[in-house]
């Protein structure tokens, strides 16, 4: 005869929960560290100004220049990493204490969404007082560079959260599909990315659609761009979840 | 006693290398069990498709009655530790323990304090500067708070020194004999479990040599020693599982108990008895080869 006690389990959030506590024990690497390269970022960005307005360079000529600074970026390749380290060694340690790969999946997922949109409010905001103060006095310009110059909180808000929901998701895809099937696995995805990559293009360059895929793009503007970009990132995300139900946290 | 695990024709295969190779047992409530074998016998890939890290190829696994693939009413019962956990780089031991609170619904706080003492765990230490037997003897506390029903303890004492070993069984024995649970041991130190062993299953090449409860292993063997030509004459029509011999003198182990009698005309013959150990008699079954193993 086999027994069948009455099992139980924690109710289904609490489990997922304890997935994003699970991965925040060490708050450094969520918390700590990129807003330590947000900071060094900043102090770059604030240095520069200072000195060029030392030798005489008007302010709006440092503003117009700052415009092409990538520091606000700077803690996205780290993010990426910790994407992939959150598969590669959160996974296997997550299982030991045994947790299933779906609740895995869902918490290490929410922890991102949590982490994008908290990040964003702040780089965000900061924006915000970065255009009102001037660029902090100095026509310096850190979190309204590049394409996160738009004219609303809520736009710049936006397009920070989607940046790093790519960059969490599409890297913990790719760390998935390590997990699963190892070495070849990355050999076959990273083939055929290059491959999927250059068809596009060649088929682009084949038809002559460059101008119409430039108008497209342009008529998309920069928030019509990265709401489209939430397509791969849905993508990555169902993927990713799909790829590592099969995975086994073998050495 | 009751039933709580249940393996079926189980099979595992990687590529054309057969793991576990379709294996049937069962293990009851609140015993502890050993789980030996050889290198690569398949002790560990039993062990992950029993937690559900790893999938069977073909046959079944039930825990209580359900498969424990991604079933977390299972997985929320077992704790199991193994030699080979990863830890993140970021992590220190004082995170693990931390952490292991929330998954394991019995957790014990004051177990695992008393033991991370007696362990000398540097808690504030990176994991991977740690040593072997330190990453072990997390696992070890761990595996003991947990208190989980059923705790798995994949070769965990891996680079842990002497006195550490004594101190895990020791600890291992006291904590069950207060909260029976059921634990699944696999070991390649057999003499220092033996005592600890209340069934054994044995391992080699995937198969199940041997699944028997430990009393009966214990005096099921013996070693004969003496004048070659009497101990050809004495185990004659017997059951042998090893022979050795050195000049005129020869060494052979024999299965099945032996009567007081057969003592006797043991002792008469100047033959010498010696019991035979848990770990020879595994050494010498695991040697000799699968189909006359099965037949103990």
């Amino acid at each position: 005869m086999t027994a069948v006690p009455a099992l139980s389990a924690p109710p289904a959030f609490s489990r997922v929960w304890n997935v994003v506590r699970l991965h925040m024990i060490n708050r450094q690497t969520y918390l700590y560290i990129p807003w330590l390269i947000f900071a060094g970022a900043l102090v770059v960005s604030l240095a520069i100004p200072l000195l060029l307005t030392y030798n005489g360079v008007p302010r709006s000529e440092i503003s117009d220049g700052a415009i092409n600074s990538w520091a606000v970026i700077s803690p996205m390749w780290y993010l990426c990493v910790v994407a992939v380290l959150a598969i590669a060694q959160s996974f296997p340690f997550a299982l030991g204490f045994g947790v299933t790969r779906r609740d895995f999946y869902l918490g290490t997922s929410l922890l991102f969404v949590l982490s994008s949109v908290g990040n964003s409010i702040v780089l965000a905001t900061l924006g915000v007082i970065e255009t009102a103060t001037g660029g902090w006095g100095l026509g310096a310009r850190m979190f309204t560079s590049m394409f996160f110059d738009q004219p609303t909180w809520l736009g710049n808000f936006f397009l920070f959260t989607v940046f790093q929901l790519g960059v969490y998701f599409i890297g913990a895809a790719i760390a998935t599909v390590y997990m699963r099937w190892r070495m070849w696995g990355m050999l076959a995805f990273w083939l055929g990315s290059v491959v999927v990559i250059v068809a596009i293009l060649s088929a682009i360059t084949l038809t002559e659609s460059w101008p119409a895929v430039g108008e497209t793009l342009t008529n998309l503007g920069v928030l019509g761009i990265f709401a489209w970009a939430l397509v791969p990132v849905a993508l990555a995300a169902l993927a990713g979840f799909f790829v590592l139900r099969r995975a086994t946290p073998k050495n | 006693m009751s039933t709580i695990i249940e393996a079926r024709g189980l099979t595992k295969k990687f590529g054309s290398f057969t793991a576990v190779d379709d294996v049937d047992f069962t293990v009851e409530e609140n015993r502890i069990y050993g789980l030996l074998g050889r290198n690569g016998a398949g002790k560990t890939t039993i062990m992950q498709l029993l937690t559900g890290q790893d999938f069977a190829s073909s046959g079944s696994v039930t825990v209580y009655g359900q498969s424990p693939v991604e079933n977390s009413r299972v997985l929320s019962n077992v704790s199991f530790i193994k030699e080979s956990q990863k830890y993140p780089d970021s992590i220190r031991a004082k995170h693990v323990f931390a952490a292991a609170p929330n998954f394991y619904g019995n957790w014990n706080a004051e177990l695992a304090q008393q033991l991370i003492g007696e362990f000398r765990i540097p808690l504030n230490r990176d994991i991977k500067k740690l040593s072997r037997g330190q990453v072990s003897a997390v696992g070890v506390v761990v595996g003991l708070a947990s208190r989980a029903p059923i705790t798995f303890f994949d070769e965990p004492y891996l680079g842990l020194d002497a006195v550490a070993r004594q101190l895990f069984y020791d600890r291992l024995l006291e904590d069950y004999a207060l909260f029976p649970r059921t634990v699944i041991l696999s070991t390649h130190l057999i003499d220092e479990v033996s005592d600890l062993l209340e069934h054994v299953i044995l391992i080699d090449e995937g198969r199940i040599l041997l699944d028997t409860p430990a009393e009966e292993l214990r005096g099921s063997a013996s070693t004969v020693v003496g004048k070659r030509m009497d101990v050809a004459a004495f185990v004659s029509g017997r059951e042998i599982i090893h022979s050795d011999g050195i000049g005129g003198l020869s060494s052979v182990t024999i299965t099945g108990q032996l009567s007081p009698a057969e003592r006797a005309t043991a002792a008469h013959a100047g033959l010498e008895l010696a019991p035979v150990s848990l770990q020879q008699l595994i050494v010498r079954l695991s040697s000799h080869g699968n189909s006359e193993g099965t037949e103990l």
